[in-house]
């Protein structure tokens, strides 16, 4: 047996993180048609023009300023949230796996660091909880959402932050401020999902986060395998050909929305909705709409993992019904 | 038993009731976040107040681009320098990973030598092509 990905996450973190996925990608999807309309008018004609699309913004919103302050919550008040924080604060380890990564990516070192591998052919315990680019992604998104949070508020609350900044033209910087900021979080999840979904050993997506640490079978049988037994799974046929188209999209998508942020400066949304001539216009306006696809893609890859954990979750009732069935092994395609 | 230990009950996991307050602790906080981001009242014009692309200009397309309040300003060169870092940073990690992916890919069994290698060392087949869920 090779012991693929060990299950990482509680249920409740699995139904968190689906649920965090969905509200940002909400957040997304009405925040970008709003700081990037003229490129992405049709994604804001889609959500009931800017009456809609607003609205739907500030529900989501709210969703999120729910689901942070779940969060905070959970990690104050329970041992496992406590203890799961130890662990997600970066050590010496997690800059070692990041120089190692580099040394492996120019063919320098043989295996990834412990703390890179998502892969991990190894016990459970040998294994960090989060890689050192799944810590980054911890901290760094929740310093964002929280910032995001704030400057949302504070937009919302208009007439308050005019009264603190006196002016309308320092409210209308905080509704800058806020949409260039969603810029950083907004390229961190397209490459998110190219890091969780086009790994090759997890292709087309890695369980970890759906399926809970509670429901995932282990075995420690068989501990005489060399390397990390990557060699003893077979390719996809198709992963060559995705894992590049959507290298090359996440990679088109990351440079738009980072150059859009630099030249649309200034207040988000223009008077009237305008399309704007010119050929780098055109270039962000192609490669933003790439960007958009990329997080479609997301959507339905973390739709999808919830599939996967409903099958998972039936196959093991099934096997609790029949505990004899077959020689008692739990039907899985990781084994 | 060659049948595998569910680990059920060793792993560490959240209580319920550990849950309910949070989730109680988090509806009150953010009830109270969206009344006063509401001005402490109940949303009656909260709601639309940026419409600047309508017609004629909506609340907001008034306001001057343009700020003249330098911290604000500091502030929105900060967040444009971040956006440039990271976002140089976040494309190497993502040419770091596909790399990484490349290399590992490589040392996989390719689809052609599983199908072939599944009768030829008589190993065990894995019941997905090798395609793990």
């Amino acid at each position: 047996m090779t012991n693929l990905d060990h299950g990482k996450f509680t249920r409740m973190t699995t139904t968190f993180h689906s649920l965090l996925a969905l509200d940002v990608f909400a957040l997304f999807f009405t925040g970008y048609a709003i700081m990037f309309n003229d490129h992405l008018w049709w994604l804001l004609v889609l959500m009931g023009g800017n009456v809609g699309v607003v609205a739907l913004h500030r529900i989501a919103g709210l969703g999120l300023v729910a689901l942070v302050t779940f969060w905070v919550v959970m990690m104050l008040i329970t041992d496992t949230g406590r203890s799961n924080f130890r662990k997600v604060v970066p050590t010496g380890d997690d800059i070692a796996a990041f120089v190692q990564d580099v040394k492996f990516m120019l063919g320098r070192a043989d295996e990834r660091h412990p703390n890179a591998r998502q892969f991990a052919g190894y016990d459970s315990d040998e294994v960090p909880l989060l890689s050192y680019v799944g810590k980054g992604v911890v901290f760094i998104f929740a310093i964002e959402l929280t910032l995001l949070v704030i400057s949302g508020l504070l937009i919302w609350s208009k007439t308050g932050l005019m009264q603190y900044f006196a002016t309308k033209t320092a409210a209308m910087a905080f509704v800058v401020f806020h949409g260039l900021l969603g810029i950083i979080m907004l390229m961190g999840v397209m490459f998110h999902i190219f890091e969780h979904g086009f790994h090759p050993a997890f292709y087309p997506l890695e369980t970890k986060a759906f399926i809970p640490r509670r429901m995932i079978p282990e075995s420690h049988d068989d501990e005489d395998v060399e390397g990390t037994g990557i060699e003893r799974l077979s390719l996809a046929p198709s992963w060559n050909l995705v894992a590049n188209l959507m290298g090359v999209l996440v990679t088109v998508g990351i440079v738009s929305v980072m150059t859009a942020s630099i030249v649309d400066e200034g207040y988000p949304v223009p008077r009237e909705l305008a399309v704007e001539g010119g050929v780098i216009e055109l270039l962000l306006t192609i490669g933003i709409n790439i960007g958009i696809f990329v997080l479609f893609v997301g959507l339905v890859l973390s739709l999808y993992g919830n599939v996967i954990r409903r099958r998972w979750e039936r196959q093991l009732q099934e096997q609790r019904e029949r505990p004899t069935a077959g020689d008692g092994e739990v039907a899985s395609a990781e084994d | 038993m060659t049948g595998y230990d569910l680990p059920e009950d060793d792993v560490d996991t959240y209580s319920r009731s550990a849950i309910v307050v949070a989730a109680a602790v988090s509806l009150a906080v953010t009830a109270l976040l969206a009344w006063v981001a509401a001005g402490f009242d109940v949303f009656y014009e909260g709601l639309f107040r940026v419409g600047p692309t309508v017609e004629g200009g909506g609340v907001g397309a008034d306001w001057v681009a343009g700020n003249t309040m330098p911290a604000l300003d500091l502030l929105i060169a900060l967040v444009h320098a971040a956006d440039v870092i990271l976002g140089v940073f976040i494309l190497f990690l993502l040419l770091l990973h596909w790399a990484a992916f490349r290399r590992l890919a490589a040392r996989m069994r390719s689809p052609e030598e599983a199908r072939e290698g599944v009768a030829a060392d008589g190993g065990t087949e894995r019941p997905e092509g090798g395609e793990p869920e």
